[in-house]
């Protein structure tokens, strides 16, 4: 700890030193102190959605609501209502445990970091919380959800069918006698 | 607004268009969005809840909602006006009857907060039908040129043909590519 913090602050004096010299090699520097800062965030949201309460709380959602929801092209008025709900869950829930894990974290700073970053805003952690807040991804996922949770039926059913088979097999092997 | 949603409108703003699709029930929302989309449309039954394409067009990726036009469910079309870019009014040209209640409906729409921004493309369908109303008839009967609040246009079009609906998409994307890609 001790020693992380040390490089943070020789960090700072290398910025001052550097804007003595030249004002554009400043905003550089600065920007990428505000960047790691920006990371270790991100870095952050990534440990959460990783994490195996998130994955309960997705569960939790889907147990409650995926009888709702039909393999069916068009869509019901109320999954729309289900939605928001969600959004608005996973959305608070990132919010809560951000400000668990980093002390002082605030939001709207966050935002407004992301923002100014526009085009930098890549890669698989913003992909997949693009996806939470895609209404096909989902309605796809709890298509898939039902499939499964009644899916387990279907199972039992096709093997029992392979016990029949069993007599037929035994009459093949006579045939070849 | 949470994190998730400010992420959604950031990146939907990357050649992304929404278009909503709404008017009186029978007027053809929904064979225009399947005849967009290369799909049959000789059997299609009254929308209930809603649809969703996404096609790509002149290099736009564009999310295509249609929602069901019976009086009892248009109280719920506020829940889809959210990002809307384009509003695409569909009206049915040989159903005189209902003109008034169609005109209306689109009225109320435009006063919405929330559609403030969005282009309107009207267009007149079933242009196909002998008893349709020309284009100009249905912009009078609509009285569209009252509309100051939007920028707006009104094609004939045929959903069962196709007839004119790349034209009217083509209107709606470039009115709002303009609008939006270039005050970057």
């Amino acid at each position: 700890m001790y020693v992380q913090e040390r490089s943070v602050h020789s960090c700072a004096e290398n910025i001052i030193e550097m804007a003595d010299t030249d004002e554009e090699d400043f905003a550089i520097s600065s920007y990428s102190s505000a960047d790691t800062a920006f990371d270790s965030v991100v870095g952050c949201i990534e440990d959460i959605i990783l994490d195996d309460e998130f994955q309960q709380l997705q569960q939790s959602f889907m147990d409650k609501h995926y009888q709702e929801f039909d393999d069916s092209d068009e869509n019901k008025l109320s999954y729309t209502p289900i939605f928001r709900e969600y959004v608005d869950q996973l959305e608070k829930y990132l919010e809560q445990q951000l400000m668990e894990r980093i002390p002082g974290f605030n939001m709207d700073n966050f935002i407004e970091l992301l923002m100014q970053r526009k085009e930098e805003v890549t890669g698989d952690i913003f992909d997949m919380l693009l996806t939470f807040t895609d209404f096909m991804a989902f309605k796809e996922m709890f298509v898939d959800y039902r499939a499964t949770k009644e899916g387990r039926g279907v199972d039992l059913g096709e093997g029992l069918l392979v016990k029949s088979l069993i007599p037929g097999d035994s009459k093949n092997n006579s045939c070849t006698k | 607004m949470g994190l998730l949603t400010i992420l959604k409108k950031m990146k939907q703003k990357e050649r992304e268009m929404r278009l909503l699709m709404l008017g009186l029930d029978n007027a053809g929302k929904t064979t225009i969005l399947k005849k967009f989309n290369g799909e049959d449309v000789s059997t299609i039954s009254p929308t209930l809840g809603f649809n969703i394409k996404t096609l790509e067009h002149r290099g736009f990726k564009l999310n295509i909602w249609d929602v069901g036009g019976q009086k009892s469910l248009r109280s719920y079309w506020r829940n889809y006006f959210e990002s809307t870019d384009g509003l695409v009014w569909v009206v049915d040209s040989a159903d005189r009857l209902r003109l008034e209640d169609c005109r209306q409906e689109l009225s109320a729409l435009l006063l919405e907060e929330r559609l403030a921004g969005a282009t309107l493309l009207v267009f007149a369908n079933k242009q196909d039908l002998p008893g349709a109303l020309s284009k100009e008839a249905i912009r009078e009967a609509l009285a569209l040129d009252e509309i100051k609040s939007h920028h707006w246009c009104i094609i004939g079009c045929s959903a069962v043909t196709g007839e004119n609906l790349l034209s009217g998409v083509d209107w709606l994307l470039d009115d709002i590519a303009a609008r939006i890609f270039t005050t970057d």
